[in-house]
């Protein structure tokens, strides 16, 4: 229901109690979200900083803020930071692919479900169920170990349990939409269902879906990290957030500094994505 | 009134069968069985993707392919997946899940001991969380934007975002590497040693717990708040004169406890996920050890066991869920609303 009402009519006409307050909720997260994304994408084309693998064994475990490694190198004599920049763009692709394919997948089925409705709705909802009745992980687990780790897999893997939670946020928002005077007014209008759920529910549903994507995203980083810091995820010497925090996890009380670094970039990422979440759940239209 | 009368001169057992309540329970259960089926033949599905299998992981790379048809044979992987399916499930049934291709234990009392010691991890893990969870969420809803609040939001927002492997590491580093304080691997069984049972489920307990305290808190406080607001009963309540403390805590609390239960059994698919690596950081032998051992090598059946042994229990979590919710909602229980 809260999908339909305009935007403007709830920022505009009532007056905001906090304006600068809740402007810097949205643009300080959406700012931090833009510099991560921006570090681990442009970063390693911009700075000069050495490549992420094949290091010289000579350079081995340097603290942090050595001539030419700002983080100090790891034990096989990588850069600390080229590592979290490169990780960093294998962790995102992973959570940006996986967020896309639940929204546009599980988008769709679940607006179909919803908007179709009978036996469809049944089947749909009731495959979804079984997926839903799955711990996560653990089925995330079963399907990158099946399928081998590398990262398409660890794509598919995340995306086996990120489609059914889009459907269900989707199918909601459909229902919600399904008995409003405009959804009658196509119908009556002739107009193909394909074509009502593309010009009339998806536009409606978009909103929510892309704010859940935001919220989204904070989860499949986190899950993402697990399975490559249980080793199914992005396949060893590559690095992601998850196998070096793994790696460091070796020499914990040797060299703390190697699971600090990529543990910070895993929490400043997901707690960007997660604020930014917030601020639009509660500013935009939608509840 | 005449559905009220009818009521009251029904017997017990008509009562009890009849009820909308046991109606709904019975429902669930129904429910609940086509999902199980579904969950075992998409575990077996999912399963039989392993490129290579069993047979090959047990003797190597340098195993001929008559050796490992041999093995495949014996072991009855030669035979093709649905009828290996039927026979899988009319023993699980039966409570007989097989024995390891790898070790060659029975599966079904392998996972006994471990189901145990998972179950205390995440029954200590949920207790804590939502125990503390309780308090903080009442007391931010008390004062919705005021210090307590802003302070609790930003911590439990900051919290959410830690991942709990990451959690278990930064506390293995202070309290059992910096202060020494507690134990980070090592587990002890409690019939052994109670205290040091409860002392090494310490630092694993909080990993988990911290994120689901977080998680709890807010979605606590924010229905709460929103029950604090826009409801009725509320401005009833405070109009006839009622203290903040007891509107919060008989009229707003009461209601939101529902959204918290719900919240807390849906949730438990996140707490079995956190518990598999959790486990495995502190080296504590429960189902999520079990499992990622097997995950390694390709034990089959073992894997199966515990991914069904998971399901189940999120199944049956979300089931009490809905029990409970019929026990404790008087609009569920007389099927009205």
């Amino acid at each position: 229901m809260a999908a339909v009402e305009a935007p403007a009519a709830e920022l505009g006409l009532a007056p905001a109690r906090r304006p600068w307050g809740r402007k810097l909720a949205l643009y300080v997260p959406a700012g931090l979200v833009a510099f991560v994304l921006a570090g681990c994408f442009l970063g390693p084309l911009v700075l000069p900083i050495p490549a992420p693998v094949g290091g010289d064994v000579l350079e081995s475990a340097l603290p942090a803020f050595s001539p030419g490694h700002l983080l100090g190198t790891d034990p096989n004599g990588n850069d600390i930071l080229s590592r979290i920049l490169y990780g960093g763009r294998a962790s995102l692709l992973v959570t940006i692919a996986v967020n896309l394919i639940g929204l546009f997948v599980g988008g769709l089925l679940g607006a179909l479900s919803g908007y179709v409705g009978g036996a469809l709705d049944t089947v749909i909802m009731r495959v979804l169920d079984v997926l839903i009745a799955f711990p996560s992980l653990v089925l995330t687990l079963a399907v990158a170990q099946s399928l081998g780790p590398s990262l398409t897999n660890t794509i598919l893997a995340l995306a086996f349990f990120s489609i059914p939670a889009f459907a269900r946020v989707s199918r909601a928002a459909t229902l919600g939409l399904r008995e409003l005077p405009f959804m009658t007014a196509a119908q009556l209008c002739g107009t193909p269902w394909w074509r009502v759920l593309l010009r009339h529910v998806a536009p409606n549903i978009g909103p929510q879906l892309i704010t859940f994507s935001m919220l989204g995203m904070g989860i499949v980083i986190i899950i993402e990290g697990a399975l490559s810091f249980l080793g199914l995820g992005i396949p060893a010497p590559d690095p992601s957030w998850g196998n070096m925090v793994a790696q460091g996890q070796a020499s914990l009380s040797a060299t703390p500094d190697m699971v600090v670094w990529p543990s910070l970039a895993l929490f400043v990422s997901v707690l960007a994505f997660n604020l930014l979440g917030e601020a639009l759940r509660t500013q935009g239209s939608v509840r | 009134m005449t559905v009220a009368l009818d009521r009251r001169y029904r017997s017990v057992p008509a009562r009890l069968f009849g009820s909308p309540a046991f109606r709904m329970v019975g429902k669930r259960l129904l429910m609940a069985i086509p999902i199980m089926l579904g969950v075992s033949v998409l575990t077996f599905w999912v399963l039989n993707l392993i490129p290579g299998n069993a047979a090959q992981q047990l003797l190597g790379a340098e195993a001929t392919p008559e050796q490992i048809r041999a093995l495949e044979a014996q072991m009855g992987l030669n035979e093709p997946a649905v009828s290996r399916y039927f026979d899988w499930l009319g023993g699980a049934v039966t409570g007989d899940l097989g024995r390891s291709f790898v070790s060659g234990q029975d599966v079904a009392g392998q996972l006994g001991e471990r189901l145990t010691v998972s179950a205390e991890l995440t029954g200590l893990a949920l207790i804590a969380s939502v125990a503390l969870a309780v308090p903080v969420a009442l007391l931010a809803a008390r004062r919705p934007d005021g210090l307590f609040d802003r302070v609790s939001m930003f911590v439990s927002v900051s919290g959410l975002s830690v991942a709990s492997y990451v959690l278990a590491l930064v506390l293995v580093l202070v309290f059992a590497v910096r202060f020494a304080v507690l134990p980070a691997i090592g587990y002890v069984p409690f019939a052994e040693d109670p205290v040091e049972n409860l002392r090494g489920m310490v630092l694993p307990a909080t990993a988990i717990a911290v994120p689901l305290f977080c998680f709890y808190t807010r979605f606590l406080r924010g229905d709460l708040v929103d029950q604090l607001q826009g409801q009725d009963y509320i401005v009833t309540a405070q109009a006839k004169g009622i203290g903040p403390w007891q509107v919060l805590l008989r009229h707003a609390f009461r209601n939101s406890s529902f959204g918290l239960i719900t919240v807390v059994g849906l949730n438990l698919s996140t707490l079995i996920g956190s518990t598999v690596i959790i486990e495995s950081i502190f080296a504590i032998p429960g189902l999520g050890q079990l499992m990622l051992q097997a995950i390694n090598t390709r034990d089959v059946l073992v894997v199966q066991a515990c991914v069904i042994v998971f399901a189940v229990v999120t199944v049956l979590a979300n089931l009490i869920t809905d029990l409970l919710y019929a026990v404790l909602d008087p609009r569920i229980r007389y099927g009205s609303g």
